[in-house]
């Protein structure tokens, strides 16, 4: 009888175990955030962010110093002008933190908690307020001391992008279809503009407005006052921010095309540009060059007439937005051998990082 | 994609968000979504569900057999021997000794992907949604579909749920799917008169430890999972009702000692 029980137990164990395994929620996962300054690289992936010397490809500095399952980073740290990075968690605490760049300890008394879900978005500081789009659909805003300044705004859906600003307004974007316009001066929004589908990351800001892509597989171009028209259409989603450089926009697809369009005329500049995968990564304009990353974990420089100059191969898959620091181009792939990598403008490796344990 | 994937989860996937579609998107109908879907699997799966019951009751009506009472005290110190009267008295009364739990090993998959399916519809990171693009059939108007509306009655269907009271952050969904799943188990089980009735014994392990598990489950994870579970939970109950054999005097305290009455 004894073993029966013991038996019993096990089997509920095994299918505990065995359910939590199978589970969204509690191993939470995503590819890697990334932002750089001059100095140091921020990658946050998983338990910890790691701070890389840009120059050698060390590690300077981790947070938190223990790897805690309840506070995941998988977020792009928002830099700010005072040498602080900004982050929120994806796990069950939601803490939302903020770092000193240099160091990586805590700058705030205790971390915010007062958000529902996770954080998938990166702030945005405007002034002396932190903007923080969370998935539980709000808008919450922080003092630069991390306390609540106002109350946060329901914008609805989920929000995984960082709000852009023209200086004057905020623009957010939200899963639900919508992009809401703000006024950060008293918090009002306008009525939000419906684009037919999920818009994923943040808008670009442009003159008179801002262009945002979607998963109705459009680029459309919103003004200030809500008017919206589309600009161009793709053959899949658009998922990355489209870049703007001068009069031209490019943007690519999950089919893995890559656009550029003249938004003086509003035709595409060159035919069909197609590398080797689905591209969900916000294109890199830097010089005269155009830097595409894909799913299949190769990333591109093209030329202005969307000509390959080089190609290299992470043996990951890229999801993540390529960085520029200085003259580097920084790449974090998911699933490879190494969890960072630096390379100059012309495709030579300059270091990989792989966190040590 | 694997074969798990291709086989289970993608088309209970397609199935829940075809639902929803047919539905509207609108706020509270990926909630009824799931209720529907849990209805739709638990009618195909209903035979099944019908074959482990009658098994299940096989074995129990065994267990109150005289000759089988007689035959486990006279080999009690023999188990060779009683294992092979064991496997006559099965012949005899033509008992599968499988029936019971084969049903279950069978929908146990369809569990765990109507659970994976849930989650997966939900894509509550970027990565998620990516692999939900990748699920979805063709014919599917997923532009229009995501994101899945989560709001269902007062709860987030794609977190795990708890209403304040009184400052304090109470759990109704996990009490819920706890005491549904007690009601369930304890409906389930046959009283017996045999002291020495191992299968008993083990069910009403099962009444406390079950309970215990899947409110653990509902009290951490996507409450989705627990409108799941809470459903099916009761669907359980209406079909063993239906079947004029629920032992409606197990929920009282001591009511498992008595005998059923007879239909």
């Amino acid at each position: 009888m004894k073993t029966k029980r013991l038996m019993l137990f096990l089997m509920l164990a095994l299918g505990a175990l065995f359910l939590g395994a199978c589970s969204g929620q509690p191993i939470a996962n995503n590819w890697p955030g990334l932002a750089a300054d001059a100095e140091r690289a921020y990658l946050s992936t998983g338990t910890f962010i790691y701070a890389v010397d840009v120059k050698t490809g060390k590690e300077v500095w981790r947070y938190p110093a223990e790897a805690d399952n309840n506070t995941l980073f998988y977020a792009s740290p928002a830099l700010t002008e005072d040498g602080r990075l900004l982050i929120g968690s994806v796990g069950h605490t939601h803490s939302f933190v903020s770092l000193d760049a240099a160091t990586g300890k805590e700058t705030w008394t205790e971390p915010f908690l007062g958000a529902k879900g996770a954080w998938v978005a990166s702030p945005l500081v405007m002034g002396d307020a932190i903007y923080a789009p969370n998935t539980d659909g709000f808008l919450y805003i922080l003092g630069m001391d991390g306390k609540q300044i106002a109350e946060p705004i329901e914008l609805g859906g989920s929000l995984w992008s960082a709000p852009a600003t023209d200086g004057s307004l905020l623009y957010v974007t939200s899963l639900d279809h919508h992009l809401h316009i703000i006024d950060p001066a008293n918090g009002i929004s306008s009525d939000p503009v419906d684009l037919g589908g999920a818009l994923p990351d943040s808008p670009t800001v442009g003159d008179g407005g801002v262009y945002v892509g979607s998963f109705a597989s459009t680029i459309e171009f919103v003004t200030p006052n809500g008017s919206h028209e589309v600009l161009a259409k793709a053959s899949n989603w658009v998922w990355g921010t489209p870049a703007l450089d001068g009069g031209t926009l490019y943007y690519a697809d999950l089919s893995g095309n890559v656009y550029s369009l003249d938004l003086a005329s509003g035709s595409q500049n060159w035919g069909v540009v197609q590398p080797d995968g689905p591209i969900a990564a916000r294109p890199l304009v830097a010089g005269d060059r155009i830097y595409i990353a894909t799913e299949e974990g190769t990333f591109y420089a093209l030329n202005r007439d969307g000509q390959i100059v080089w190609e290299k191969e992470t043996g990951g898959k890229i999801y993540t937005t390529l960085v520029l620091s200085g003259e580097l181009i920084l790449v974090a792939p998911y699933q490879a051998e190494f969890a960072l990598a630096a390379y100059d403008t012309e495709g030579k490796q300059a270091w990989t990082f792989t966190p040590e344990n | 994609m694997n074969p798990w994937e291709f086989i289970i989860v993608q088309p209970l996937t397609n199935l829940l968000l075809w639902i929803y579609d047919i539905l509207g998107h609108g706020p509270h109908m990926f909630g009824l979504a799931i209720i529907l879907f849990t209805i739709l699997i638990k009618v195909i799966t209903w035979p099944l569900n019908a074959a482990q019951v009658k098994g299940a009751q096989a074995m129990q009506e065994l267990q109150n057999d005289k000759e089988w009472q007689d035959i486990q005290k006279k080999y009690a110190k023999d188990r060779e021997k009683l294992a092979q009267e064991q496997m006559r008295i099965y012949r005899e009364k033509g008992i599968n000794p499988f029936a019971s739990c084969l049903p279950t090993l069978i929908q146990f998959p369809i569990i765990i992907g109507l659970y994976q399916a849930i989650i997966r519809a939900m894509a509550a990171t970027p990565l998620d949604m990516l692999k939900l693009a990748r699920t979805v059939y063709p014919f599917q108007n997923l532009e229009n579909i995501i994101p899945l509306n989560s709001k269902f009655l007062w709860m987030n269907l794609g977190q795990p749920e708890s209403i304040p009271v009184l400052g304090f952050a109470l759990p109704t969904l996990a009490i819920i799917v706890a005491l549904t799943t007690y009601v369930q188990t304890k409906l389930t089980m046959p009283a017996t008169a045999n002291p020495n009735d191992q299968t008993a014994a083990m069910s009403g392990m099962m009444s406390i430890y079950m309970p215990l598990l899947l409110g653990w489950f509902a009290l951490n994870f996507a409450s989705g999972i627990s409108v799941y579970f809470i459903t099916s939970n009761i669907l359980g109950i209406v079909q063993y009702a239906s079947t004029g054999r629920a032992n409606w005097r197990n929920l009282l305290p001591g009511g498992s000692k008595k005998a059923p009455a007879k239909k």
